[in-house]
């Protein structure tokens, strides 16, 4: 005999709300975790009859599982106990004349063991179970128009319309006793049940509810939630909502270090700080001036912290906060690169040296831990490598501008003669070295008439073109950008590029996007109202960008293609070797089969078959 | 300036703006591009099927004599570069300048666009390639182990009693 357990194997969370209509809550419920009794009970009736007949069936169903919860079987425990509720009430109703007629309805849920329970209810309190993001009903509402329905009186569609869809066939109080629905179910680990009156369906779509019993929040926060739901589609009547949720499986990778790997690493900080010391963090220029411990407060605990808290969100964001705050003032204050390089060694050496302990005591969260630390020092290297990006490109255009002012100042003739001639390298594999520099500087008024005609190309672009609004935001950065050098270019093209595949589908998108993109200006710049020849110049500033993003773009078709001629060569090459085995071994063969044959040659005489020996 | 005058104010240009010295009889580099661009021009826009036919078919020619797709991109930007300077200096009427900076730009798209297909195309043969090389591969491997297996009974025959 199954007796129910008193700590459920689950955890749960109820709540309960007036609504936005009603002046008073007739809803009330039992959350006994402790005998595992979860109730929702809907009182009906006038003169605020209604919540007496609810709190008068919660009172005496509590009462009854609390006294017999150890000698009664759970179902008859659960029958037995609803059944005493409705006697109470129907003689309640019928000793006073202002509460005749009141009742409630009720679904409860008791809790038997570690994997099962028990649903019984009456009325149309409903249970629901989450099971693989899929909601369903676990109960039948006890409503005249569903038991036609049952009959096959009804059907569903007409039932939906039925002008007493909402009147009740069963429920507690209206008799001196009532029929209970039950049904046992077996609990897998991550299902969700829901007990609610009908003041939560009735006014919360099931699309909505499904999506926040499987939001993965803890089930206070889904109870909450579900209240606020209802009270969002209207909140007409009461509403009152219980969320029990399964005892979850093996924590995943990903929740081990959200919990565990967070607090394991957080719990090291000092040990991290002591390391960051012991490598000479406080001696690095970047604090320079500062006191040990004001440094090591300054930058390493502040790593720690963003570490952190990325963990615990599996995010990276703050670590890239802390790498672009802490590099991008230092570049600010005219600090070198290798300083830079030099602190983020040590607080990459004393991130290791931790998780490396982490890892002596607990191998799989240390396994787990570095994985997820080395995301992280590898998100503050990409916020370093965007601000060199941007430093490069300020660089790039100074000598570009130093080279220009040069040119009209050197005498060309002397340099040619010792050959000090100023190349422009390229940064980008592709490009010429010999490059002509279109563009230094862009005036305000061609910036402006720039602006003015994207701004027009965007207008005309259709709502759901993104990619082609993209290129023309990606254009207006190129154009004017001073010095029309191709950073901007390819950064942009990279964001448009995104993840394709290399074939037709994945490409062509992005050229019709470019070329679209190409007409819309095309007839923009003509319709700003700017004198000729800022027209001109405007057209040939985002001709110029145009040109070099379809490049740039271009090139990283060429970059996502060749992988596939390297990887056919290594292949030829795994062919070419196989053949020359297989050619080896058959020469290997055909000499045996020589010796062989010679051994045993049946040709010849006995005594003449070679040297073999018997 | 009429279709046709536009065309040929541009076709002057080309000494400027191709390597046409270095390369002799022999078309420079860039040429199919700065010929698309003349195309474009002197039937006052062409359109984008015309345009795309016209330059595959160089585009292809110049690699299949071995010119690299990096090559023919490099090029076309060159002369992209080359031809906006160029037009800067010998066109006084702004409205003409940009009638040949659109044309450019259209050319430009194009070739990129052009460039990425034969780009995506061989891609696509290599990985077919690749295919027939690893059923080639399953297929050689499959006859070196009989081989093997050969060799290796002969050789047992031969050591048990055959011996030399």
């Amino acid at each position: 005999m199954k007796t129910p357990v008193p700590a459920p194997p689950v955890k749960v969370a109820g709540d309960t709300n007036v609504g936005k209509v009603r002046t008073t809550n007739e809803d009330s419920m039992i959350v006994d975790v402790q005998r595992g009794l979860f109730v929702v009970l809907d009182g009906m009736g006038g003169a605020n009859a209604g919540d007496v007949a609810s709190q008068m069936a919660r009172d005496v169903i509590a009462e009854f599982v609390m006294h017999r919860r150890s000698t009664m079987p759970p179902r008859a425990l659960l029958d037995g106990a609803i059944q005493a509720a409705t006697q109470a009430v129907f003689n309640a109703a019928q000793a006073q004349r202002e509460r005749h007629g009141m009742g409630t309805t009720c679904v409860a849920c008791m809790v038997l063991d570690a994997t099962h329970v028990l649903v019984g209810h009456v009325g149309d309190s409903r249970a629901y179970l989450l099971r693989g993001g899929r909601l369903q009903t676990l109960t039948r509402d006890h409503t005249i128009v569903e038991e036609l329905v049952d009959r096959g009186l009804l059907s569903p569609d007409e039932a939906d319309r039925h002008q007493y869809k909402n009147v009740l066939s069963r429920n507690i109080g209206a008799r001196p006793e009532t029929r209970v629905d039950m049904v046992e179910l077996e609990l897998k680990a991550g299902d969700r049940l829901l007990l609610c009156s009908d003041g939560l369906y009735g006014y919360a779509s099931a699309e909505a509810m499904q999506y926040l019993l499987g939001s993965g929040d803890a089930p206070d926060q889904v109870a909450r939630d579900l209240i606020e739901l209802a009270l969002r589609g209207g909140g007409g009547d009461n509403v009152t909502a219980i969320v029990l949720e399964a005892s979850q499986p093996a924590p995943s990778g990903t929740q081990l270090v959200r919990t565990n790997g967070a607090v394991a690493w957080w719990q090291r900080r000092q040990r991290f700080l002591h390391v960051a010391k012991e490598r000479g963090l406080p001696k690095n220029a970047m604090v320079r001036g500062l006191d040990a411990n004001e440094a090591l407060e300054l930058v390493a605990l502040n790593l720690c912290q963003a570490i952190f808290h990325d963990l615990e969100k599996s995010t990276g964001v703050n670590v890239w906060t802390f790498a672009q705050t802490l590099a991008g003032g230092w570049f600010e204050r005219g600090g070198d690169w290798s300083a830079l390089r030099g602190m983020m060694d040590i607080l990459g050496e004393a991130t290791r040296v931790v998780v490396d302990e982490i890892r002596t005591l607990d191998a799989q969260l240390g396994f787990l831990l570095d994985i997820a630390v080395s995301r992280a020092l590898v998100v503050a290297e990409l916020a370093l490598g965007g601000l060199l990006a941007e430093r490069l490109r300020q660089v790039d255009t100074e000598l570009i501008q130093l080279h220009t002012a040069a040119q009209e100042t050197i005498d060309v003739e002397s340099l040619d003669e010792t050959g000090d001639r100023f190349i422009d390298r390229p940064t980008i594999p592709f490009l010429r070295a010999e490059r002509v520099i279109t563009a230094v500087g862009v005036p305000d008024e061609v910036a402006g008439a720039i602006e003015k005609t994207l701004t027009i190309a965007r207008a005309r672009t259709s709502p759901r073109a993104e990619l082609v609004k993209q290129v023309l935001t990606s254009l207006e950065a190129i154009a004017t950008d001073g010095g029309s050098n191709f950073a901007t270019a390819v950064l942009a093209a990279r964001d448009l590029y995104g993840v394709r595949t290399v074939d037709d589908a994945g490409i062509m998108p992005l050229f019709d996007a470019l070329d679209q993109a190409r007409i819309l200006t095309a007839a923009a710049v003509h319709q700003i109202q700017v004198p000729e020849p800022i027209r001109a110049k405007a057209l040939r500033a985002i001709s110029t960008a145009h040109q070099r993003l379809v490049g740039a773009a271009t090139g990283l078709v060429l970059e996502a293609a060749a992988p596939y001629t390297d990887r056919l060569r290594e292949a030829q090459q795994v062919t070419s070797d196989l053949r020359d085995r297989v050619a080896a071994a058959e020469k290997r063969r055909a000499e045996l089969e020589r010796r062989f044959a010679t051994n045993v040659d049946v040709s010849q005489p006995w005594g003449s078959r070679g040297n073999t020996e018997w | 300036m009429s279709d046709r005058d536009m065309a040929a104010a541009v076709s002057v240009l080309r000494d400027e703006v191709l390597d046409t010295v270095e390369h002799g009889d022999r078309d420079p580099p860039g040429a199919e591009v700065f010929d698309a661009l003349l195309r474009t021009l002197s039937i006052g826009g062409e359109s984008v099927p015309g345009l795309d036919l016209t330059l595959h078919d160089s585009v292809a020619r110049r690699l299949a004599w071995g010119d690299s797709e990096e090559a023919v991109l490099q090029d076309a930007e060159l002369v992209f570069d080359r031809l906006l300077v160029a037009v800067d200096r010998a066109f006084r009427d702004p409205a003409d300048q940009m009638v040949v900076i659109e044309a450019a730009t259209q050319v430009a798209v194009t070739v990129a666009r052009v460039v990425s297909l034969a780009a995506v195309s061989r891609a696509t043969r290599d990985r077919a390639d690749r295919l027939r090389e690893e059923m080639s591969q399953r297929q050689l491997k499959e006859v070196l182990e009989k081989q093997k297996a050969n060799i290796a009974r002969l050789e047992d025959d031969l050591r048990s009693g055959f011996r030399d």
